[in-house]
């Protein structure tokens, strides 16, 4: 049975390989996923002002639109929506106030039933990281990569609930380790890259996406992954500029972890969308 | 803004206490705006506890990007990003907005994907 999915407006735009190389990697486990009818955007940032409720808005609906399915389960791929999406229904399962306001408006019963899922999470607990040891081929067999998490996925961590950590998320270390290849121990792994300011203080988010660059390549990393649109674009658009000014420095591909999975289980290029990005991943996913 | 009123406007918006900062500096030290800020998140909550409406006129407020580590960190339990927001809402409210679309180069706005834009003008336009 198909887990219903919600892409999210940067997945139909910007990030298209993100989109379809998580599809067609569940696929290839044997996990399809059904897009959501008739969805919004979500809101991309849960809004921190106890009084905004519009900014939850969107999410609910999204939710609740998702508790009508029959699976139980809402897959979201993209950092931002996983946080603001998981984060108002905490609100809505935690918070009466917010429950009733949002129910109210939108004029609809729902009390947080949906469970939000990553695909790192469906990876790890529906297909399993040792049955996926024996699904993949040598193409990204010693790879060293550095996982980034960033700020979204795993922050507030009592209601993420992510992994264990705040700080210290393993997750896609262990994914990485069963598709063979080589996690490196990489410190700088949920630091912000300095998100949406890039449209604000460009120099602040230069300075980060070069420590965190830095970082990376300091760490012995061939490639970094990522779920997040935002950091990928930050990462790997951002670097080009920074090449263009300082010809020693040492580029490095920004994945999608989907893109990575996908090549190590054989998904067609067209699915693995590595035309989009700005630093040519493709010579490393050759094997 | 007379200092009741600010403190009582931060403490509605944001549901949180800056009197319990010890001023340790914690959230300073891992903060990303680290570099760009004119008071580190530490002194925007002193002059927060002092009732000071240079809190509200302070830049740094804007450099946030709301990564939570700070709350992550911070050993008295306060949601300092919640206290930025409180600040950054209350300038909004009045139509004090720092991200304003002309502004941005062109070669970025056609390039950042959708999720910049609607992140970006949700915090930092009114």
């Amino acid at each position: 049975m198909a887990i219903p999915y919600f892409p999210g407006c940067t997945l139909k735009t910007k990030a298209t390989g993100l989109d379809s190389s998580t599809r067609a990697t569940l696929a290839a486990l044997g996990v399809e996923l059904a897009e959501l009818p008739d969805w919004t955007c979500c809101g991309t940032v849960f809004p921190l002002a106890q009084d905004n409720y519009m900014g939850m808005v969107a999410a609910a609906r999204i939710l609740i639109n998702a508790s009508k399915e029959d699976d139980g389960r809402l897959v979201t791929v993209c950092s931002f929506c996983y946080n603001v999406l998981k984060r108002v229904n905490y609100a809505i399962k935690n918070n009466e106030e917010t429950r009733t306001k949002l129910t109210q408006y939108l004029e609809e019963e729902y009390a947080g039933e949906t469970k939000l899922v990553h695909p790192l999470e469906v990876l790890r607990d529906d297909v399993g990281f040792e049955a996926l040891q024996g699904k993949v081929n040598d193409k990204v067999k010693g790879l060293k990569v550095a996982c980034y998490y960033g700020c979204m996925l795993s922050r507030p961590a009592s209601e993420m609930q992510f992994d264990d950590e705040p700080e210290n998320p393993t997750i896609m270390e262990d994914l990485v380790g069963a598709m063979g290849a080589e996690p490196v121990d990489f410190k700088y792994k949920t630091k912000c890259c300095g998100s949406y300011q890039v449209m604000k203080t460009y120099d602040l988010v230069v300075k980060r996406v070069r420590e965190i660059l830095e970082g990376a390549t300091a760490s012995g990393a061939q490639a970094i992954i990522t779920s997040c649109p935002l950091c990928q674009f930050n990462l790997d658009w951002i670097q080009e500029k920074i090449a263009e000014e300082d010809s020693s420095f040492a580029k490095i591909p920004v994945l999608y972890f989907t893109q990575l999975l996908g090549a190590a289980l054989d998904v067609p290029a067209e699915e693995l969308g590595l035309d989009k990005h700005y630093v040519d991943p493709k010579a490393l996913l050759k094997g | 803004m007379a200092m009741d009123d600010l403190t009582s406007k931060i403490r509605d918006i944001s549901e949180q206490n800056p009197n319990l900062c010890m001023q340790c500096g914690t959230c300073s030290a891992s903060c990303t705006g680290i570099g760009a800020m004119e008071q580190l998140p530490r002194q925007v909550m002193r002059l927060l506890q002092l009732g000071k409406d240079k809190a509200l006129e302070s830049s740094s407020i804007w450099m946030c990007t709301t990564c939570l580590t700070c709350t992550a960190r911070c050993p008295r339990g306060i949601d300092i990003a919640r206290v930025m927001e409180a600040l950054r809402v209350i300038n909004l409210r009045q139509g004090n907005e720092v991200l304003v679309l002309e502004d941005i180069p062109l070669e970025l706005l056609t390039e950042v994907p959708q999720m910049a834009l609607t992140s970006g003008f949700r915090k930092l336009s009114a």
